[in-house]
């Protein structure tokens, strides 16, 4: 009988404890989410709050902190960090290796190179609540491989001209509003260069060509310009490229102008390059659209050679119709990542992602990839300039593998351009040749 | 050690010019690393000169500490460096005797396989190493992080060399007395051998401590990350333009225990770079 009083209130107080928690009882479904754009937990730790997130890594970190703590579904995402030059080479190692994530990050020019080895995502769009429809052109285009979509778009990035507003008044280069004039032809802009260097005695462009990590920069640049003019490097077909067309002779050639005339920076990095623009050494910056915050908070800075203004327009078209150089980040579900068991969580989470992009976009520099955002995007400071690129900007063709190996050669050859005297013509040449190694393990 | 003296001839005098001022050429890229990593990101977006004047900061510091993941990425650095270190002398000395001392078929031949290997590059053999580790489900694990490493043809041939060096009369004297060969290996000719030991054990914790290619493919969960992948991890993508003084801090940090073990075994290391191993 004293056993059973003693006894009692403790079988009382197990089973309200087993009543007040019944979450306890439910498991918890484990996604893992690769991922580079860094690690920021002392800034960002526990972070909730996306209205103050700034940055790549700050908005991931929060949005993943925000989804751990607020999803209904007992869902844990786990983000898996990768440094960002690796990253595929780990991701090509995880998936040999059988261990593979259940999201991974992937840029969109990378995805032809994978599309045997991630999900088809148009019937899992449906089942997830995500509506294609409301997919950029741009994105839409980078997310799909022969008529199939193989990723969640999460945004668009390109290429700008950020312009020293106070060099171009200096050079007397801005129109009657007080914006500088943009050339609309290779020798306005050549023209302009001049009379930046007679006036300023800087260069009239500054870009970042001296080291592996910088050759995109001059890729991309010269990209954009080929697209201007309707060219490809693959003008008849994908099993060969040609870097002798007029275009892409023409591309080269702008280059070789700018260098041949100092109007263009030589021998910078990355960090020199960004370091020049914001100490005023030359006039316009050519880089991605991620940096348009950064610049603005320069300017608003007294002391800053940017005090004068700074403001940024689309890569000008120096030839036939406007066209730019983009790539997207995008969401990838890798074959084998997903079990029966945590599949829906994965969907929840993608669901939840394309719920948040514009928080992406305003935080982390992008442009979102979903249309019905575009309005508000445009709202934020300069992205009126720049809003329309998902529109005309054109990806690198997913039918050719090794994309990253084709932007890196056509950079260090553009490179050889500016820092070594190389011509266009011999530039041209080298990259034709490079390009059959790079062909060859199609 | 030898000492500069007052009234050393004009060579000596212009040899130690030169050799500091080689020093000072070398160091000075090293203190400008750790002068950047207490400059804040922001200023160094600007300017990466001017490392002695205001403002500094120890955020860079503080932001590496505050990752939950650091000191178990060094744990697992410290697990994987020291049983490389010990698994590698282990192999190295039994190979090295093996080679100097016994007579047995095929040895000559074996001798030429490990001197060729030396010639291999690591990056040659990766995709069937990681094919391997795959095929045994053994990545993301200790054992692939430690056992690829452990048979290290410099080790075995510095250990070979070493044990050629030292007298077999010793030995000899140890047969006549009935001692079996391990027992002369063990009693005699390894504490004779402490030299280059120390000599290759710093060599092998200094390259698996610093090792980043293969646990980048096979430690990929973020729980088996050594430090130089999990320090990696952390940059973003711009971090060689805004983030300069956080990448720096990561490389001092990565770089503290080396230099510990450096000021401990600064004479061995000078001897092993010297000519391997001294006797």
């Amino acid at each position: 009988m004293m056993l059973r009083r003693a006894l009692l209130p403790l079988a009382v107080t197990a089973l309200a404890t087993l009543w007040t928690t019944p979450a306890a009882a439910q498991p918890k479904t484990e996604i893992t989410f690769a991922r580079f754009f860094g690690a920021c937990e002392s800034d960002y730790g526990s972070s909730q709050d996306l209205a103050h997130a700034r940055g790549e890594c700050g908005v991931m970190t929060t949005l993943v902190n925000l989804f751990n703590a607020t999803n209904t579904d007992n869902i844990v995402v786990k983000p898996q960090i990768i440094e960002w030059g690796p990253y595929y080479q780990q991701l090509n190692a995880r998936i040999a290796a059988h261990d593979i994530p259940t999201i991974a990050v992937m840029h969109t020019a990378q995805l032809g190179d994978y599309t045997r080895y991630v999900e088809e995502l148009e019937p899992v769009f449906k089942e997830a609540g995500i509506d294609p429809a409301d997919f950029t052109p741009n994105a839409r285009a980078g997310v799909t491989v022969g008529g199939k979509i193989y990723a969640m778009p999460w945004d668009t990035h390109s290429w700008l001209w950020h312009f020293n507003v106070g060099l171009f008044k200096k050079a007397g280069l801005l129109d009657a509003t007080g914006q500088p004039l943009v050339p609309k032809t290779v020798d306005e802009m050549l023209a302009q260069a001049k009379q930046m260097k007679e006036k300023t005695g800087k260069p009239y462009i500054i870009i970042a060509t001296s080291g592996p990590g910088d050759f995109a920069n001059s890729a991309r640049g010269y990209y954009s310009w080929l697209y201007d003019q309707g060219g490809s490097i693959f003008p008849n077909g994908f099993e060969k490229a040609d870097f002798k067309t007029p275009e892409s002779l023409n591309s080269f050639r702008v280059f070789e102008a700018l260098a041949k005339n100092d109007y263009i920076t030589k021998g910078l990095d990355g960090s020199g390059g960004l370091g020049g623009f914001l100490n005023g050494v030359g006039a316009i910056y050519m880089t991605g659209t991620w940096r348009i915050d950064d610049f603005l908070a320069a300017s608003a800075k007294p002391d800053s050679p940017l005090a004068e203004g700074y403001t940024t327009r689309v890569f000008p078209n120096l030839f036939k119709s406007q066209a730019v150089w983009t790539d997207n980040h995008s969401w990838v579900l890798p074959k084998g990542g997903t079990t029966p068991a945590n599949r829906k969580a994965a969907l929840i989470f993608l669901k939840f992602m394309w719920d948040h992009n514009f928080d992406w976009a305003r935080g982390g520099g992008h442009l979102p990839a979903r249309q019905s955002l575009m309005t508000e995007y445009a709202k934020l400071p300069l992205r009126q300039y720049v809003v329309d690129i998902p529109t005309f900007g054109r990806a690198l063709p997913h039918d050719v593998r090794r994309q990253f190996g084709f932007q890196n050669m056509i950079g260090e050859e553009i490179a050889n351009i500016i820092n070594s005297g190389k011509t266009a013509d011999q530039a041209a040449d080298a990259a034709q040749e490079r390009s059959v190694a790079l062909l060859r393990g199609r | 050690m030898q000492t500069y003296r007052r009234g050393s001839s004009f060579t000596d005098r212009a040899l130690f010019i030169a050799v500091a001022l080689l020093a000072i050429i070398w160091i000075a890229p090293i203190i400008w690393v750790v002068g950047l990593s207490f400059k804040p990101n922001e200023v160094l977006m600007r300017t990466t000169g001017g490392i002695a004047a205001p403002p500094f900061t120890l955020k860079n510091y503080t932001d590496i500490l505050a990752s939950s993941s650091v000191f178990g990425w060094m744990l697992n650095s410290a697990i994987v460096a020291i049983g490389q270190t010990v698994l590698t002398l282990v192999i190295a000395s039994l190979a090295g005797y093996g080679f100097a001392r016994t007579n047995f078929l095929g040895r000559n031949a074996l001798f030429v396989i490990v001197l060729a290997a030396l010639a291999v590059p690591e990056q040659a053999i990766i995709v069937p190493l990681h094919t391997m580790f795959a095929m045994f489900d053994l990545h993301n694990t200790y054992v692939a992080l430690i056992v690829p490493r452990v048979a290290f043809p410099f080790g075995v041939l510095l250990m070979t060399q070493y044990f050629r060096a030292i007298s077999p009369e010793i030995e000899e004297a140890a047969l006549l007395d009935r001692a079996s060969r391990f027992k002369i290996f063990w009693r005699i000719v390894l504490p004779l051998s402490v030299p280059a030991q120390v000599t290759l054990g710093i060599y092998t914790f200094l390259h698996a401590w610093n090792d980043y290619f293969w646990p980048l493919v096979s430690a990929t969960r973020p729980e088996m990350y050594t430090l130089t992948i999990g320090l990696a991890s952390m940059q973003t993508n711009f971090a060689q333009t805004e983030g300069i003084g956080f990448l720096m801090a990561q490389a001092v940090f990565a770089g503290l225990p080396v230099l510990i073990l450096y000021l401990f075994f600064q004479r061995y290391i000078v001897s092993a770079v010297a000519g391997g191993g001294s006797k």
